[in-house]
């Protein structure tokens, strides 16, 4: 076990940065969110960022899909580039942009049509399918890899508002990767489950590592240390400290993330 | 002559005096109920509350109300019980020789109760006596009323002025009776509560209850008022019933009464009508629906904050304005627009319209009336659509009408619907526009630049002017007003019904 992980870190420190963000500063309105965070996200692992409410580490994950520019106070400067290219360049197509980043929100939030049109839904607006029978096999492999197939493949008609939460997250996972994304945002994508679906979704989100770079933001630091393999804290909209998950949580270099992560903040 | 009618109001006012001064002893007591029962509850405990179950306030409001309460809702139900009593015991006394040809006991006794109150009026302005009133025989009462400003059409009869004099004597004791027994009441609420004034009695809890007795009878009023109108309604439109057939008032394609006096049969079809105000509501929803539901989506959707605040309330004045301002812009504007483009020397000139009324004239107007309706409900449901389900659509990489379109809306259609047939039954209910720009011409025909009428329109002209309330054509309103209200009642039930299941669905 030990040895696994050793290699996975191995593997992960070698792979390329996915992205890069350098002096990212988030205003909403007067308020200053985010000060001057730069930080590189290596393609194919997991990344939580961690921290206390209100720290900012939600907001700069909507800057990484441009979420964050539906909300009309909220204004971002800085470089953020996913593969080097600048994403907040005016030639860059927010709405192309989010279909190569996908996001997981919070609360699972499948929409009121059924489960096989929900996972259609991004393929369907981005015209990845050519044929009826090419997006059923889309839908298929997207709902495989949510591991949620065997449950609802009886009842793919069926509404999606009728899942367990569990469920519907898992759905919502599948939906995201429907669009065939590179990068996986996830805001706490667990806050709203039991634990047994949490365990469920935090194996999903380890074997999804594979094929996507996945950025999760958590309020449990179990769950950081259980599902990442780097760790960002976030503190009062400063990046505190970023670094491998094994070494912040036995060895953080900071005092404030030493507080955080012995229950002394936050 | 304006002397003697103001007197013979101020004779009336007299009669009601009395009811103003029940009322206010009734009130008077229960505001010196509060302030002994607060002072005794608080000398109980020599001036300490806390030795009180409830604060002193409460004991005060306990007497309060058991004075006024029972005793105003024994006046109210006098006033309503009394006149039938004595219209029924009265009207036994009329023998059924003394009805006329072509008359009927309810006009008989609505003589007798004009006789009753000119007598009345006589007595309070000091023309005469109550000895002489009691004295006067039917020779002399016209004139002697004619004084006063009571005016009678026919001559009284011997059989009218027995039954006025009885009414009188028993709306007298009534009165006296009536003062005994509510200003009774309220004493013995008053005492009842005071006795129980100890610092152990739960005052608190009875005042909470009596709050909720308060809450009651204001939601049975309105509900019962409901019930009052449908029976009215049911009651006249059996009669109407009973003069035409009811095979010939629905199937009939034809509506063209003749008013009595003139001679002739009616024809009282409801179709032509149903017609029209089908085809008026289609075109006024074909006018609302999108023009509303687009306001909405650009509203809640699309605007920013600082618009929103400014064109929202803007929207909303449309729904301020008289519907009978919107009928004089029919006439005036639209009509005459319509006319100039699809009438005979138009500007498309195909001669497709007649006049300035029309089914298109009102259809347009009405639609802009609707307007507000349809989108300031549409937006409170788009609202009501969760945040998370945009931000999912949007994070997916739609676009923002991609979003509306393939998320938005179909969770917010049910609410969607259920706006749309609210403002139909608006539509269909909807009277003064369509009396001014529909035109008064009952008619089946397809052509919408034709004139046409509606349900309601008609109901108006048959019950304004020199109408007879027991003539067909003066009842056939109420079966009219019926249908209306069934249909109506039919799309709001489905309208609420939507509305509930959509709810449902994000709770």
């Amino acid at each position: 076990m030990e040895d696994m992980i050793q290699m996975d870190r191995a593997m992960s420190t070698q792979q390329d940065i996915k992205i890069r963000a350098n002096g990212v500063q988030v205003y909403y309105g007067e308020n200053h969110a985010i000060k001057d965070v730069s930080v590189e996200i290596q393609d194919k692992t997991v990344t939580a960022f961690i921290g206390p409410s209100g720290c900012g580490k939600s907001t700069f994950l909507r800057c990484i899909n441009r979420m964050n520019d539906t909300i009309d106070i909220c204004r971002v400067t800085g470089d953020i580039r996913i593969d080097d290219e600048d994403i907040y360049d005016p030639r860059v197509d927010p709405v192309q942009l989010r279909a190569k980043v996908g996001m997981v929100f919070q609360k699972p939030n499948p929409f009121p049509k059924s489960i096989y049109d929900n996972v259609a839904y991004g393929p369907k607006i981005h015209g990845l399918a050519a044929s009826k029978a090419d997006l059923d096999e889309i839908v298929e492999k997207a709902l495989r890899r949510g591991a949620i197939w065997d449950e609802v493949k009886d009842r793919l008609h069926a509404p999606g508002t009728g899942l367990s939460g569990g469920q519907q997250q898992r759905l919502c996972i599948a939906r995201a990767i429907a669009t065939e994304p590179e990068v996986l945002l996830m805001d706490e994508p667990c806050s709203a489950l039991d634990p047994i679906a949490t365990a469920q979704v935090e194996e999903l989100i380890d074997e999804l590592r594979q094929n996507y770079s996945v950025v999760i933001v958590t309020h449990s630091m179990q769950q950081a240390a259980r599902v990442s393999q780097r760790t960002a804290f976030f503190h009062l909209g400063n990046l505190v400290e970023y670094a491998d998950t094994d070494k912040i949580f036995t060895n953080p270099e900071d005092p404030r993330t030493e507080s955080y992560i012995s229950g002394r903040i936050g | 002559m304006i002397r003697q009618v103001r007197v013979a109001q101020s004779g009336m006012a007299g009669d009601q005096m009395s009811n103003a001064m029940i009322l206010l002893i009734v009130l008077g007591l229960g505001a010196v109920g509060y302030f002994l029962g607060r002072r005794r509850a608080l000398a109980k405990v020599g001036g300490d509350p806390r030795g009180l179950h409830s604060l002193p306030r409460y004991y005060g409001a306990n007497v309060a109300m058991n004075a006024v309460v029972p005793a105003l809702v024994l006046l109210v139900g006098w006033l309503i019980i009394q006149p039938i009593v004595i219209n029924s015991a009265v009207s036994g006394m009329i023998p059924e020789s003394a009805v006329s040809e072509g008359s009927s006991i309810s006009l008989l006794m609505s003589d007798v109760r004009r006789v009753a109150d000119g007598l009345d009026a006589a007595v309070s302005q000091g023309v005469m006596t109550e000895a002489e009133a009691l004295r006067l025989d039917e020779d002399a009462v016209k004139e002697a009323l004619a004084g006063v400003g009571v005016a009678l059409g026919a001559d009284v009869t011997a059989e009218t002025l027995a039954a006025a004099q009885r009414y009188r004597e028993m709306a007298g004791t009534g009165n006296v009776l009536k003062a005994i027994v509510i200003i009774g009441a309220a004493l013995i609420g008053f005492a009842v509560a005071f006795g129980r004034t100890t610092p152990d009695f739960r005052a608190r809890n009875v005042v909470e209850r009596g709050v909720m007795m308060v809450l009651i009878a204001a939601a049975s009023i309105a509900i019962l008022t409901t019930l009052g109108i449908v029976l009215s309604l049911i009651f006249n439109t059996v009669e109407f019933f009973r003069l035409y057939p009811a095979s010939q008032f629905f199937f009939s394609l034809s509506w063209n009464p003749s008013f009595s006096g003139r001679g002739g049969g009616s024809e009282l079809g409801i179709l032509p009508l149903l017609w029209g105000t089908l085809y008026i509501s289609f075109i006024a929803l074909l006018v609302a629906v999108p023009i509303g539901l687009f306001a909405a989506i650009y509203l809640s959707e699309y605007a920013s904050k600082s618009v929103r605040s400014v064109a929202k309330p803007l929207l909303e004045l449309l729904a301020g304005i008289p519907t009978i301002v919107y009928g004089l812009f029919a006439l005036l504007t639209v009509g005459p627009l319509l006319v100039q483009v699809f009438g005979d020397d138009g500007a498309l000139g195909v001669d497709w319209m007649q006049g300035g009324t029309a089914v298109m004239t009102a259809g347009l107007v009405m639609g802009i009336m609707l307007i507000p309706f349809v989108s300031s409900l549409s937006d409170d449901i788009i609202n009501a659509v969760p945040q998370a389900m945009r931000d999912g659509s949007l994070g997916l990489g739609a676009t923002h009408s991609e979003t509306v379109r393939q998320v938005i809306l179909p969770a917010a259609l049910p609410g969607i619907v259920g706006a749309i047939l609210l403002a139909a039954s608006r539509a269909i209910g909807e009277t003064m526009i369509v009396v001014l720009g529909a035109g008064a011409a009952a008619r089946l025909s397809m052509n919408p630049f034709d004139a046409m009428t509606t349900v309601t329109a008609k109901i108006v002209s048959q019950l304004t002017g020199d109408s007879d309330f027991a003539s067909p054509e003066a009842l056939v309103a109420f079966a009219l007003g019926i249908s209306l209200f069934v249909i109506t009642l039919g799309l709001n039930v489905i309208a609420m019904m939507i509305v509930r299941k959509y709810r449902e669905q994000y709770e």
